[in-house]
């Protein structure tokens, strides 16, 4: 039934589809690709190549709708985000210039269980370590802030901890979304909280922005080989950008333990997927 | 809530980069839903005809592009005549906003003596044109 229906209909369905991806991806801190490949992979008929670079730019797309409403609500730090995201996209380059050096299936494999591992360590720990000192590098680079929580009817002050570990692990993250083309990026959320000592809303928010500048050099990589699809790709990005803008105000009121929630399911989700990948029982 | 130690007065970084960023994605929003309206209604004819889609996005890229002689690289620009070449334009725009941003914080940065924040600024900007120009592309 599916293979009759003509042409227009995929992009309204896939439009539909991306818009729901984008209330949630905002809520839980994701780009939105590692749901949309995996849905738009197994349900609609595009070729994985095309699916992929769709799901790149989508991501790319609603978290730039997103990142002003972020931004102005203290949920995302730009004074945070700077360093991370210059170590994420430099080592995503990099990684896509020393090319397949491992096996895909073993890495997603990895991948898959540590992603699971940490979806477990958030659901039995209590919460972030928050940071009571600041590190030397810290301090220099200013990493605190300050947020209104409207859920908890609190201003919540913050600062970070651990920055060269921070920093390193978001450059393995690029470097893992360079080399293999994952879509690391529901990683940073965990990085983020329970390393640096984030709280879990601006972690949330600043994975987004994260996404956002380590996504618009990958972009290019798609760009140049020709993997857009507009068909595909547009209605992806509409419909993404629609619906991040109103997860952007939801995860303002949202409650902080809706949230944790919200990020151990997607973890679950994206690491069950790798590693079904991994293990070759999926795509 | 400790109130001897302030956190930092960052509220004009988190607005003046929340104005660019919610202009640039607002102008690439715009080119791109137009590009596609023109496309879709066939009102701006396509390189390959939306007719034929259906059979050519099932095939893997390799096949897809020797099937279509689809552009690569930078070729698309000489394209955009074409319906499907005018959206790859309008994403092109949604991959320019980080640099746009970045770009347009290196003075104020500079004015406001935050120095390393520029430095920061200057080489993510460095690395998106590096992206750009297409020498990643093997990845």
């Amino acid at each position: 039934m599916l293979d009759a229906m003509p042409w227009w209909a995929w992009p309204i369905l896939l439009f539909v589809v991306t818009f729901v991806l984008g209330v949630v991806s905002v809520v839980a801190g994701i780009g939105g690709g590692v749901l949309f490949v995996p849905i738009v992979g197994s349900f609609f008929p595009f070729h994985l190549d095309f699916v992929r670079g769709a799901g790149l730019v989508l991501a790319l797309a609603g978290t730039l709708a997103a990142g002003p409403l972020l931004l102005r609500a203290q949920l995302a730090s730009l004074r945070l985000v700077m360093p991370l995201a210059l170590a994420g996209s430099i080592a995503s380059l990099a990684g896509a210039v020393l090319g397949l050096a491992l096996s895909t299936e073993l890495v997603q494999t990895a991948l898959g269980v540590v992603v699971i591992a940490v979806a477990f360590l958030i659901w039995r720990s209590k919460g972030a370590d928050a940071a009571s000192e600041p590190d030397a590098l810290g301090e220099a680079l200013r990493l605190e802030g300050r947020y209104l929580d409207p859920a908890a009817h609190m201003v919540i002050d913050w600062r970070t901890h651990r920055t060269a570990a921070g920093i390193a692990s978001f450059a393995g993250i690029g470097f893992l979304g360079g080399v293999f083309g994952l879509g690391a990026g529901f990683a940073n959320v965990p990085a983020l909280n329970l390393l640096m000592g984030a709280p879990l809303k601006v972690a949330v928010g600043s994975s987004g922005l994260v996404i956002s500048v380590i996504n618009s050099s990958a972009a290019w990589v798609y760009i140049n080989r020709g993997a857009l699809l507009p068909l595909i790709a547009v209605p992806s990005i509409l419909g993404v950008m629609l619906g991040s803008r109103i997860g952007a105000r939801l995860l303002r009121v949202t409650p902080a333990s809706v949230v944790r929630r919200a990020v151990i399911v997607v973890m679950l989700i994206a690491g069950s997927r790798a590693l079904l990948r991994g293990l070759g029982l999926w795509i | 809530m400790d109130l001897k130690r302030r956190p930092p007065e960052d509220a004009w970084i988190q607005e003046r980069y929340a104005l660019w960023l919610d202009r640039c994605t607002r102008i690439a929003f715009a080119v791109t839903l137009a590009a596609f309206l023109l496309y879709a209604s066939g009102l701006a004819a396509p390189w390959i005809s939306l007719e034929q889609l259906p059979a050519l996005w099932q095939l893997s890229l390799p096949q897809y592009l020797q099937a279509t002689g689809a552009a690569t690289g930078w070729q698309w620009l000489r394209m955009l005549r074409y319906g499907d070449y005018l959206n790859i334009a309008g994403i092109s725009l949604f991959a320019l906003v980080i640099l746009v941003c970045h770009g347009a914080m290196i003075v104020p940065f500079l004015a406001r003596g935050e120095r390393l924040l520029a430095l920061l600024a200057a080489l993510q900007v460095a690395v998106l044109v590096a992206a750009a120009s297409g020498f990643f592309a093997g990845g």
